[in-house]
């Protein structure tokens, strides 16, 4: 019985110690209240959701030192737990470091580093792209991370869609504007198209190259084919997933062929989807507009083939299937070789087979 | 029909073998037929390779664009001497046409038929005896006008590939597609043709040289051309041979 005594006496001590706990936190609470802990948001924003706070750079531009605590909180970052300091490993505490940058150009061009921290695949790819390349070069407007992505407020790129050719945009202005009266962009603004292409859907989102190589040129076609070769989604367009398939046996798109497999850097001019279709502007072949309307086709024929005739158009089969209707003589060429061709290897074998057997039958009948 | 003294060497007494031979091709034919050879086997062989371009094979002979370059140019020359032949094939005709000497012997006639029926008779073992053949038996006549409209539609359509801009100031531009097809597609019947047919008729049923030799020995000519050995039998008379054929 003497065993009982201590495990009684149990509850009461939890209530005692749970009580302690208690009013302690409460009184270091209060106590931190006044001073936030340094390096957390808070602490900062204690300064720098004053509106007016700014500072002049040596260079001359203003530098507004002011944080949107609101939109800070809905961004991708701030309720993930990844603070200031994640990325501004410099400041630790106040009064902060002198700030060295000349520019603001100058001052995100080092702070976009922060990225690779948490994102070295993103990070590593742009330093491959042809943004990188032109910023070496020494233009130091080329865009890094923060430039796209925004810095403090950052939010899902793609959400909504049309996001991305307003990014880019910002920069490629004539090409954006190209893009919006197009059949993919207008497209995108005006049904919220969710399989029409965006900038980043050919020109690759963080690597992005420079499209006027012979590399890109030559593996154009497999771009395109790579929506317009899906039978599924072509469907739903009532558009034609033939398309690459069947310039894959014409004349230009043989040629292409090889040279993508065998000479992909050397120069060569045979059309690919571009050439004729047109890349940013893309229309609909009904369009009166299109490069590759009935109207503009002869055009279009002699970018490449200077002087030839109106007749000359009547050459391109269009990317159809062999038909009565649209290409007859092609429809009786290939009528007529479907029937020669079997009828010319059978009669010529069983011929020569014919007299070979009776050749022989004789010759043996002879030597008996 | 000329006759030829020929010394056997197994004969120790220097006897002498009278060998008859009997004309054939004209020396004009022979070279027309060496030209013909020559050049089609170099169109085949440049050919080719551009048609199956796309096939590992040939792009191990077409290493480099510069090459196939090289051996478009060695097509259309072969294609210009194939050209130059056929002009002076059919120009050689109009002149003989003209002075009412074309032989007709390369013609098709109602006895052809005949004979073709006959000699599938003889082939199914119904008939014992093959049908006996003029100067140019139906097998023959079949090789010449099959690879003379092959011929025809092989420079056609390779022409208008060669100068389609110029072509389609003319003709409607769908006829560009269709001689690509023709072209590419004809080509490959000709070789099965070539191939299945004449090598057969000309190398395995019997080594026949005549073409290049120029005549036919008296065996072959009583074996193969049992009508026009006996119309010559008869009336030996080389002056009223027709044609340019002169023995």
């Amino acid at each position: 019985m003497v065993n009982h005594k201590p495990l009684r006496r149990l509850p009461g001590l939890f209530l005692l110690a749970g009580s302690i706990i208690l009013v302690s936190l409460f009184w270091s609470n209060i106590s931190r209240a006044a001073e936030p802990e340094q390096q957390t948001e808070e602490y900062c924003l204690s300064c720098h959701s004053n509106p007016d706070l700014q500072m002049t750079l040596p260079g001359g531009d203003v530098l507004p030192l002011f944080i949107d605590s609101d939109k800070l909180q809905s961004s991708v970052h701030s309720p993930n737990g990844i603070e200031c300091e994640a990325c501004h490993t410099d400041i630790t505490t106040y009064p902060h470091p002198t700030i060295n940058y000349q520019t603001r150009r100058e001052l995100s061009r080092v702070y976009y580093e922060a990225c690779q921290k948490c994102h070295p695949g993103n990070y590593s790819r742009a330093q491959d792209s042809m943004h990188a390349k032109v910023a070496e070069a020494g233009n130091l407007d080329a865009p890094v991370c923060t430039d796209c992505h925004g810095s403090h407020y950052i939010q899902p790129p793609d959400e909504p869609r049309t996001l991305i050719p307003s990014t880019c945009g910002n920069c490629h202005s004539t090409e954006f504007t190209t893009y919006q009266s197009s059949v993919h962009g207008n497209a995108l603004e005006q049904e919220a198209n969710p399989d029409v292409p965006v900038c980043t859907t050919c020109h690759g989102v963080h690597n992005i190259q420079d499209p006027r190589t012979q590399q890109f040129r030559i593996t154009e076609p497999d771009l395109c084919a790579s929506c317009h070769a899906n039978q599924e989604m072509m469907a739903k367009y009532g558009l034609s997933g033939d398309v690459y398939n069947l310039y894959n046996l014409s004349w230009h798109g043989v040629d292409v062929s090889v040279y993508e497999a065998r000479w992909p850097t050397i120069q060569h001019n045979s059309a690919v989807c571009a050439d004729c279709h047109g890349t940013h502007d893309i229309l609909k072949p009904e369009d009166p507009k299109s490069s590759v309307n009935p109207t503009n086709l002869l055009t279009t024929c002699q970018k490449c083939h200077q002087g030839v005739s109106q007749k000359w158009t009547g050459a391109w089969t269009g990317h159809y299937k062999v038909s009565l209707q649209r290409t007859p003589f092609l429809f009786y060429v290939d009528t007529f070789y479907s029937i020669f061709t079997p009828i010319i290897l059978w009669v010529c074998g069983i011929y020569v087979a014919l007299q070979f057997i009776r050749f022989m039958a004789d010759r043996v009948r002879r030597s008996l | 029909m000329t006759t030829q003294r020929r010394s056997t060497p197994a004969s120790p007494h220097n006897d002498v073998k009278i060998v008859r031979t009997f004309p054939r091709f004209t020396v004009s034919q022979r070279w027309e037929h060496g030209l013909l050879l020559l050049s089609i086997a170099v169109l085949l062989f440049t050919g080719l390779p551009q048609k199956f371009k796309t096939t590992a094979w040939s792009q191990t002979l077409i290493s480099t664009p510069e090459r196939l370059e090289t051996i478009q140019q060695i097509h259309h020359i072969a294609a210009l001497v194939l050209t130059a032949l056929v002009l002076y094939h059919l120009g050689k005709a109009i002149y003989l046409i003209a002075r009412r000497k074309l032989p007709g012997e390369i013609l098709f006639s109602m006895q052809d038929i005949k004979d073709a029926w006959n000699m599938l008779l003889y082939l199914v073992f119904i008939k014992k005896q093959k049908p006996a053949f003029g100067k140019y038996n139906f097998e023959q006549k079949v090789t010449y006008w099959f690879l003379f409209f092959s011929i025809g539609i092989m420079i056609t359509s390779g022409y208008v590939m060669w100068f389609p801009e110029v072509v389609t100031r003319i003709i409607p531009g769908g006829i560009i597609p269709a001689a690509i097809m023709a072209h590419s597609t004809e080509a490959i019947v000709t070789f099965i043709f070539i191939v299945l047919w004449h090598f057969y008729h000309v190398h395995i049923e019997r080594l026949n040289l005549s073409i290049f030799s120029g005549w036919l020995n008296e065996d072959d000519m009583r074996a193969y051309h049992s009508n026009e050995y006996n119309r010559l039998m008869r009336r030996p008379r080389p002056d009223q041979e027709p044609g340019d054929l002169k023995s």
